[in-house]
């Protein structure tokens, strides 16, 4: 190789390296993917509600059911939240969870639960809609949900 | 030498090509004009039989049979040796009775899985039995092709390996890597779950089938960045600026390709954080050698500029010959793999996935790479093959020269609007957007923006096609004599030794997967019951 080349590979490997440094930092500011491994057995299944629990004032969980083709429950409505913890989990195949507009966006397996933890922007009351970003069937593009937030 | 038998191959398995690319352009329009609002409404069913047609014949069968063809071509033409007629001919007959098997579940409706078929959905036995056979065939393929190589290199041990069949070998080697996950998740989860319900679990399946569908990228990259490698160079009149880096990076993308895959799952559950920062770490790493190709081809164009006397600073970027069609078509897609390669440094990256995962961002992206990149890369080398291959020139220059522009221009539309969408939350994979409540308006204006790029991009496709189909007819028939490219033989250095650097694939490969393999059957499988999409 030559000497250009040697520089250049020196570049890509700083300019990447820096990357992959901003992504390390993202991670120790608890920035992660949604990866929670928890199962989700026919038991737990049953078990589940979906509907909103308010845990400590201004800390909701939410839990959600995906099935062909909607979210149980449609409408969540939630009051001065300050974090909201989804559990999500699916009857059927798989579907995806996005907030339009948020960097909520995740799958959701069957015999899996999906845990995204949210802090929503401060001081913002707004209508979000939620749809399934993942093809699940014919009618997958009918497939949303609301989240409405209020101050 | 009589290449009799390899011609037939190349014949067929090239014209089989463009029949797929033809039909699947063709479903790109219907989805185009039915994902744009108000322009086409059509069953949501038919629909997703369109998408799961359009997702197999561009991805799958038009690229692996025109690699096909043209790997058949290069090793014969460069090494100038024949290949074993009964493997050609059986991988030949196979690969197509598997594609013709699953092309029969598809258009019947009865697979619309999409080409990603993630279980439980359930498509009918044939589609996963014709993947299967369509996989052995590429076997027999691959087989045909490295023992050619290998008696080729007995007697030529001094020498090193030829730069285009080093592309080709590359080549094969990732697609061995590659499909066994693909082969254990057909065998073991999707043909038991067809044809006799059994359960499956998501999670499991999802990582073999990824384990197979990011080295599947390379699959289709490295033949393109072979093309850009042999022929800009020949078409310059110079030679490729280091051939010492082109084969670095046939070795990075041999080692690195694979142990990438959990990329496409960053937003997956069940799947621990550092494995999913381990695998984003190694994807950096493939990406190294993307930036060294673009290195080497530009630094061939202007090495180039600067032998003909060229002084200017950035000279070299308008004096090429871009009115030759050969020359526009790789310079175009390699300027579009430029602007995709860095798309896919996002998409990669970590935390930003879940702005861009499953938004028609995904969509803006793979039609960079593998719909242009590699897709003109091909149409380029049509033109340049065409009388090698059919022994006939190319029917209309002046159309084959519009077509590329017209590909970049409508790609360059197309895919921007649908990078801008996917910002905006906009889903991939919808029959419709009309019926999410409300619709953002960004969604309409950029579909609509969309549509218009993606008529320019059918268009050019059409020209494509209805060029290449005059050619076969009418193109003027010219013989041509000197059967063999003649490259002079070079010392063998390292890098022509390919044991070793296969040896460290390997190796990568089962430390980084057998981490997250590890997580997902110590903590348990969680199957699930198959259903009707
Ligand atoms: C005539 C030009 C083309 C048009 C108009 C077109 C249009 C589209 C559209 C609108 C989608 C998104 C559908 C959806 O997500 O609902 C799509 C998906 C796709 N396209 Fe194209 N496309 C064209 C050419 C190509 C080419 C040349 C390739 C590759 C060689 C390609 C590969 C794909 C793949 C792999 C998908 C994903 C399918 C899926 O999500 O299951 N397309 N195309
Ligand atoms: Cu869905
Ligand atoms: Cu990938």
């Amino acid at each position: 190789m030559n000497k250009i080349e040697k520089i250049w590979a020196g570049i890509v490997i700083a300019i990447l390296a820096l990357f992959l440094s901003t992504l390390a930092y993202s991670i120790t500011i608890g920035y992660n993917p949604p990866s929670s491994g928890a199962l989700c057995l026919p038991a737990d299944l049953e078990k589940f509600n979906p509907g909103v629990i308010e845990r400590e004032p201004g800390v909701y969980e939410v839990n959600i059911l995906a099935k062909q083709y909607y979210f149980e429950p449609f409408k969540i409505t939630l009051k001065n939240p300050k974090k909201i913890i989804f559990r999500i989990t699916s009857i059927d195949v798989i579907h995806g969870f996005s907030i339009v507009g948020t960097n909520v966006n995740v799958m959701v397996f069957p015999g899996y639960f999906t845990i995204v933890t949210w802090e929503p922007p401060q001081n913002d009351q707004r209508e979000f809609l939620i749809i399934c970003n993942e093809y699940c069937g014919t009618y997958h593009s009918t497939m949303y949900s609301k989240l409405i937030i209020e101050r | 030498m009589s290449y009799s038998t390899e011609n037939r191959f190349i014949k067929i398995s090239i014209i089989f090509s463009f029949i797929s690319l033809a039909l699947g352009g063709l479903f790109g329009l219907i989805q185009l004009l039915a994902r744009t609002p108000y322009i086409l409404n059509i069953d949501p069913q038919i629909y997703y039989m369109v998408l799961t047609g359009h997702g197999v014949l561009m991805a799958i069968v038009w690229t692996a049979f025109f690699i096909m063809g043209i790997a058949v071509f290069v090793t014969t033409r460069v090494l100038k040796v024949n290949l074993n007629k009964v493997l050609l001919n059986s991988s030949l007959i196979l690969s197509l009775i598997g594609t013709i098997l699953a092309a029969i579940a598809i258009l019947s409706g009865q697979a619309n899985v999409l080409y990603t078929f993630y279980p439980p959905l359930k498509a009918h036995p044939l589609f996963y039995l014709g993947a299967a056979i369509l996989v052995i065939g590429t076997w027999i393929f691959a087989v045909a092709i490295f023992l050619a190589f290998l008696s080729w290199r007995k007697s030529h041990k001094k020498e090193a390996i030829p730069l285009p069949i080093y592309g080709v070998i590359a080549t094969l080697i990732v697609w061995l890597e590659a499909t066994p996950g693909l082969a254990i998740e057909v065998l073991k989860d999707l043909i038991p779950m067809s044809l006799f319900g059994s359960p499956v679990d998501v999670l499991e399946a999802r990582t073999y089938f990824w384990y197979f569908g990011h080295p599947l990228v390379y699959f289709w990259l490295i033949p393109a960045i072979t093309l850009w490698y042999f022929t800009i160079p020949r078409i310059l009149n110079t030679e490729l600026f280091s051939e010492t880096m082109a084969k670095v990076v046939f070795i990075l993308f041999i080692i690195t390709s694979t142990p990438v895959g959990i990329h496409h799952q960053l937003v997956d559950t069940g799947i621990d954080p550092s494995y999913k920062y381990l695998h984003t770490v190694l994807t950096y790493t493939v990406a190294i050698a993307s930036f060294l190709t673009a290195f080497n081809i530009i630094a061939t164009l202007e090495k180039s500029y600067r032998e003909k006397g060229g002084r200017k600073l950035f000279g070299w970027i308008k004096n090429q010959p871009w009115n030759n069609p050969v020359f526009a078509s790789l310079g175009l897609a390699f300027i579009i793999f430029g602007l995709g390669g860095i798309g896919g440094i996002i998409n990669a990256s970590y935390s930003l996935n879940y702005i861009v995962h499953n938004t028609v961002w995904i969509v803006g992206h793979f039609h960079t790479m593998v719909g242009t990149a590699v897709t003109l890369t091909f149409m380029g080398a049509t033109y340049l093959l065409s009388p090698f291959i059919f022994g006939r020139n190319i029917f209309s220059g002046r159309l084959a020269l519009w077509q590329p522009y017209l590909w970049f221009v409508g790609m360059m539309i197309f895919s921007l609007s649908y990078h801008i969408a996917g910002i905006f939350g906009m889903p991939r994979r919808t029959s419709s957007i009309l019926s999410y409540s409300p619709i953002p308006s960004e969604w309409v204006y950029l579909s609509q923006i969309a549509m218009i790029g993606g008529l320019i991009l059918f268009l050019s496709g059409v020209l494509f096609i209805s060029n290449i189909g005059l050619t076969l007819i009418k193109g003027p028939v010219i013989s041509m004599n000197g059967e063999s490219l003649n490259i002079d033989p070079k010392p063998n250095t390292m890098f022509d030794n390919l044991k070793i650097w296969i040896i460290i694939a390997v190796i990568l490969i089962i430390v980084a997967y057998i981490l997250p393999f590890m997580e997902i059957y110590t903590r348990g499988l969680s199957p699930v019951q198959p259903r009707l999409p």
